[in-house]
């Protein structure tokens, strides 16, 4: 029983921010069929504009968490517009596409150690409380980050699936030209998403980096736990990956646990998600069929 | 014989220049015939590395060199093969996404452990004791030497890429990778073509592993980043994904102009080369996978000599 409580306690408040960067990845990757390597620059980023307004500005962690959305947003629209738009618009494959988004990544995570240097780099935010939930201590951060992921979470599904901007987003993803005989503006409605996915991202990055450290690699040593979670869950809609984000979360806490190494819980992981990716693979040609 | 006048930097270089280009004409046979995007590169060439250090290193062999090399090298062949069969079989009937996950995941597990078998691989202390398979004297001999026997073995490399271009299992690939459904219905094994390839491409790129441990001489996990898979990938792409010589010139134009021209013959400050220039590389490789996918897909060479003359004959 204290296994259990431990790996949840554990698995969902040090790795919430997961969740909110597989939401992110998910929408982009649903309506816009784009797998977006560079979303992982997305997440440093954010982590690195939380950083800089927190320490440049002597500001509260809360109170920087806007502006690293803001930011992380802004960025994630002008990579859709200076890149994958044009992109689109020259006939790119999807293949190239993927090629172009790592190019991307590669150049943003090095770019960014022109501009913000090459050490590891912290928040200055004042030590945190341990907190007992269900007998296992934790920061106050790391509680706070739960609160604040779930929160926003429940937001972005409620944003997608109940309002009017959320149906004409859900209604260009599942057929343009109809959606745009509807009177929907695909430009506008595309780079809504773009904004949301990287504020979604950004936000997830400033959680990261006030749990550990602000580096460049950052983002990329998160992107393949996001990209599996966002593939596999992605299948049940945003519910699906909030599930499967949550249960991932759960299961590298409890294998880290049992293992007393992280990176083995990691390695478990990775082997059983090209598994399901395998087993749903083997099944989606015989789908098409029908 | 006397070396002097031979920059140690030069040798380097060199060596890590056809290096690239050996791992970018491999690339090629996935990516530019099969369509196979394959962003583990550098988990094939790690295993090849490791398995090669490790059995080389560990084991207390009854021979010594050449054959103590011969038979780890052939060793850590077989288990690159091994690892590319199993990868291969997992990815070969997936979509696009599923490849991305099954090679990058598969990159990030040889490192995740070569960093927890510290036992074996040493970790993050890394691993020493490697060595060349002969001794004709100094240091920059030797290197030599071993680039003259890398750029053979990558010599063989283009040569098999060439015979595969120009044979019926290459015009498989190239259905495959042009339209692998209507492949199928002609009645053609696309699985086991993809299969056969990733394995044989996946143990080549092991081979060359086992020949960078033995350039190197100390196995650290710093050296199976995914720098080498965008090295690689960036040379193949601007050279031309569907040309035999678009790795040999794009990685002679990328990694050649920062690791041969920047590093040995630009007078640029001490520090730089430390931090400033290695970040630079990968920054400039990134941008420039995005600028020529974008205004020149085809990269330097353009389509393959077959579609061009057929555009050529239909005057398409």
């Amino acid at each position: 029983m204290e296994f259990i409580t431990q790996s949840l306690v554990i698995g969902l408040t040090e790795h919430a921010p997961l969740v909110l960067a597989a939401i992110g990845f998910a929408l982009l990757y649903r309506l816009t069929g784009l797998i977006n390597v560079a979303y992982s620059e997305t997440i440093t980023l954010g982590a690195y504009f939380g950083m800089w307004a927190n320490t440049t500005f002597d500001l509260n962690f809360y109170a920087v968490l806007p502006a690293a959305g803001l930011m992380a947003g802004l960025v994630s629209v002008a990579s859709y517009l200076l890149v994958f738009r044009p992109a689109r618009q020259r006939g790119v494959g999807v293949l190239e596409l993927i090629i172009i988004s790592f190019g991307l990544s590669i150049f943003l995570q090095h770019g960014l150690q022109f501009i913000f240097g090459y050490p590891v780099r912290f928040y200055d935010v004042p030590p945190p409380d341990t907190i007992l939930v269900l007998g296992v201590g934790v920061s106050s951060f790391r509680l706070l980050a739960l609160v604040s992921v779930a929160v926003l979470a429940l937001l972005l599904y409620l944003f997608i699936q109940r309002s009017n901007l959320g149906l004409k987003i859900r209604a260009l993803a599942s057929d343009e030209g109809l959606a745009q005989v509807s009177g929907i503006r695909p430009l506008v409605v595309t780079v809504l998403i773009w904004f949301i996915a990287g504020v979604a991202g950004g936000l997830a990055g400033a959680f990261y980096g006030v749990g550990s450290n602000v580096a460049p690699l950052l983002g990329w040593r998160q992107f393949l736990m996001i990209l599996m979670v966002a593939l596999v869950g992605g299948s049940w809609g945003l519910g699906g990956v909030i599930l499967v984000g949550v249960g991932t979360s759960v299961a590298l806490a409890a294998m880290a646990l049992s293992f007393n190494q992280v990176l083995y819980a990691q390695l478990v992981l990775i082997a059983a998600f090209v598994v399901v990716l395998k087993v749903r693979g083997r099944q989606a040609p015989e789908t098409a069929k029908v | 014989m006397n070396l002097d006048w031979l920059d140690a930097f030069l040798i380097t270089g060199l060596f890590e220049v056809v290096m690239v280009i050996g791992l970018g004409l491999l690339l090629h046979l996935q990516l530019g015939l099969a369509r196979i995007a394959n962003f583990g590169v550098v988990g094939f060439w790690g295993i090849g590395m490791y398995a090669f250090g490790v059995l080389y290193v560990r084991v207390d062999w009854p021979f010594a060199d050449p054959w103590q090399f011969l038979v780890c090298a052939a060793f850590a062949t077989v288990v690159a093969g091994l690892a590319g069969l199993l990868v291969g079989w997992l990815i070969a009937d997936l979509d696009t996404d599923g490849v991305l996950v099954g090679t990058l995941g598969f990159a990030t597990a040889v490192q995740l452990l070569a960093t927890t078998e510290d036992d074996l691989t040493g970790g993050a202390r890394g691993m020493g004791g490697l060595g060349f398979p002969y001794d004709i004297g100094r240091v920059k001999e030797n290197e030599l030497l071993w680039l003259v026997i890398t750029a053979v073995v990558v010599a063989a490399i283009l040569f098999y890429a060439w015979r595969v271009h120009r044979s019926p299992y290459g015009r498989l690939l190239i259905a495959v990778g042009g339209n692998e459904p209507l492949t199928r219905s002609l009645g053609k094994s696309t699985f086991r073509a993809k299969l056969w390839l990733f394995t044989v491409t996946s143990a080549a790129m092991g081979l060359l592993g086992a020949m960078n441990g033995v350039m190197v001489r100390y196995l650290d996990i710093g050296n199976i980043g995914v720098s080498v898979t965008l090295a690689a990938m960036v040379g193949l792409v601007l050279g031309g994904t569907a040309r035999v010589w678009g790795a040999v010139v794009g990685v002679i134009l990328t990694v050649g102009l920062f690791d041969i021209v920047v590093q040995s013959y630009l007078p640029l400050p001490q520090d730089w080369y430390t931090q400033a220039i290695p970040v630079l590389r990968e920054a400039a490789f990134g941008l420039t996978l995005m600028v020529v996918l974008l205004f020149r897909p085809l990269g330097l060479l353009g389509d393959m000599r077959r579609d061009e003359l057929m555009r050529r004959l239909h005057g398409r």
